[in-house]
């Protein structure tokens, strides 16, 4: 298999001073269902964000699909950009628009601004839209208001505006944070099943070992921004659990 | 405490110190003009606050000092503290300077009240003759208030995206250009549309379209301000997301910042119109036309019976509107 990301010596100094990521070297082959642990600050989001270049990273390479990410401008970083997915901890939909329109907007990457204006016409995009809301079981939600959804289903939501871009890699920060239990699964079946049907590549920060040992295929444990485990999810004993979340942690077991 | 941080907190301190001295001596100055017809020079009033600032300082004494720089917290009362008694020594001759300056006479408030006779019985025995006249007027300035708002809207909504911190790059561009226009903004709302007014009346001449204009400017400043302040409390969450699916900049602000604010912007924007109904009222007492216009001839020429009905129109409309444009807002802000 080929190396989907390569990532090397990856730096990221944040204006306040904060050395969030610590030269990073990291290769994901393509189909991994990569885990990332480690605890809040350890800077998961922060890679996770570098990826895409939604924060800037201070130093270092990146590759996705054999594309430089870092010294990508204007066009070429929307193309970058358009077949890496991103879900979010806190979904990041527009509240007020319904289901339908949210989906669309995954699509913008791909759409002139004349075409992105006259969405509600296009008869391809919601027919790929609404396509996308009944693989994740929403068909019916379309025309909801995103605030009369719950949580479970607005994350759902924006795994079908994530698929509207056609993706070969979702990065997903923490996507079952703000979940119970039982829909957090349900969610992270969702991205298994993209995992294993689609062959997307997927980097997911995750909290729960159980989930990293259910869905993932490998697992990267971040500590004050470097790497301090890459292995696969049944190496995870007790000796590196503390490695990675401290000494006091101790593993809570969820479902 | 770092050591340029006191430096800094010093020379405020010393220089609250000398405005407040400067001020007081300023003060007496006046005083001693009005009762003694004698003044202190101000070269004068320089030096005397300038020696007293030097002697609090000596004694350790001084306001500056207690307002900017730590000090020893004691349960002494305030008024046996030098620097309680300064705070009463500034708000009294403020206050006797205030009276005089303002000409306060209660003797005219309480004798003279039978000057404003005519208009009292103009305000209760209003003239509803001339109704036709003032209804024609009063539709002028509530167009004039609308048409202002609708002008301002386009210009006001695209200049509040380059107005807004968290839509601007942190690049020197970036930074100029929201530097700029917050500035020109901030200035042009404190001129205020009676002052706009007298410019547009000499430049298109006394009427509506003056009045019209002066709120234009001072609608799209205002408005500037409100929306781009709605723009930097939006949830920046669906912005990234947005931006992340390789959207344009154009795009992320259509489809993740405008469904944001939309319901807002409605909301100020009638809140707007609302204010410039009454700015329109005021703008024609300087040429804006309309029925400031009109009450401003009829007040000339004396014809109480007539203000008396503009009064009452003009107080019933902005009830109106005041009552409309809440029960509006509610509506939008619930959704």
């Amino acid at each position: 298999m080929k190396n989907i990301i390569e990532i090397k010596n990856l730096h990221k100094i944040y204006a306040t001073g904060i050395h969030a990521i610590k030269g990073v070297n990291l290769d994901v082959k393509e189909g991994e269902f990569l885990i990332l642990l480690g605890l809040s600050g350890s800077g998961k989001s922060t890679f996770l964000r570098c990826l895409n270049r939604l924060i800037e990273p201070t130093s270092g390479d990146i590759h996705i699909d054999g594309e430089d990410v870092i010294d990508a401008r204007g066009q070429k970083l929307r193309y970058i950009r358009r077949k890496v997915g991103m879900i979010f901890q806190q979904f990041n939909l527009i509240k007020n628009l319904s289901s339908l329109t949210n989906v669309l907007t995954g699509k913008l990457g791909y759409s002139s601004l004349l075409h992105s204006l006259t969405f509600p016409r296009q008869k391809n995009d919601i027919k790929i839209a609404l396509k996308n809301l009944h693989r994740v079981g929403l068909r019916n939600y379309a025309e909801n208001k995103i605030m009369n959804l719950s949580g479970g289903q607005q994350q759902r939501v924006s795994i079908a505006r994530t698929l509207m871009q056609n993706p070969k890699v979702i990065l997903a920060d923490e996507p079952v944070a703000s979940l119970d239990p039982a829909t957090a699964d349900s969610v992270m079946k969702y991205l298994g099943e993209l995992n294993k049907k689609d062959k997307i590549t997927i980097v997911c920060s995750l909290h729960f070992l159980s989930l990293a040992r259910k869905y993932g295929s490998r697992v990267v444990g971040l500590k004050d921004g470097e790497i301090v485990f890459d292995g696969t999810p049944q190496e995870i004993d007790k000796k590196r659990f503390k490695e990675i979340y401290g000494e006091d942690a101790q593993e809570v077991e969820i479902r | 405490m770092k050591k340029e941080n006191k430096l800094k907190l010093s020379l405020q301190a010393i220089l609250t110190d000398l405005l407040f001295w400067i001020y007081i001596f300023g003060c007496i100055s006046f005083l001693m003009d009005r009762w003694f017809e004698e003044t202190i020079p101000g070269l004068n009033v320089v030096i005397y606050g300038t020696v007293a600032t030097a002697i609090v300082i000596i004694f350790g004494i001084s306001i500056g000092r207690k307002v900017f720089l730590p000090t020893k917290r004691t349960n002494k009362k305030w008024y046996k503290t030098f620097w309680g008694w300064s705070i009463v020594l500034i708000l009294l001759i403020t206050f006797i300077v205030g009276w005089l300056l303002v000409e306060v006479n209660l003797y005219k408030f309480f004798t003279k009240f039978r000057n404003a006779g005519g208009i009292m019985s103009g305000i209760f025995d209003p003239n509803f003759d001339i109704l036709t006249m003032c209804l024609t007027a009063l539709a002028e300035t509530i167009y004039l208030a609308l048409l202002a708002t609708v002008f301002a809207i386009p210009f006001a909504f695209i200049l509040s995206f380059f107005a807004a911190r968290n839509l601007m790059p942190k690049t020197f561009i970036g930074n100029t250009v929201y530097i700029i226009i917050r500035t020109i903004a901030t200035l042009f709302r404190s001129i205020e549309a009676i002052v706009w007014a007298i410019i547009f009346s000499v430049w298109v001449g006394i009427g509506p379209f003056a009045g019209m204009l002066a709120l234009v400017i001072h609608s799209i400043a205002a408005l500037t301000k409100l929306y781009s302040e709605q723009i930097e409390n939006i949830d920046p969450g669906p912005v990234e997301a947005i931006k992340a699916t390789g959207a344009s900049t154009l795009q992320t602000w259509i489809f993740g910042v405008v469904p944001q604010i939309i319901s807002p912007y409605l909301a100020f924007t009638i809140y707007r119109w609302d204010i410039n109904v009454r700015m329109a009222t005021i703008v024609g007492f300087v040429g804006g036309g309309g029925i400031g216009l009109l009450l401003l001839q009829q007040q000339q020429l004396l014809r109480w019976h007539n203000v008396g009905v503009i009064i009452w129109l003009i107080a019933a409309v902005v009830w109106i509107m005041d009552m409309v444009s809440a029960k509006v807002r509610e509506k939008l802000q619930g959704k």
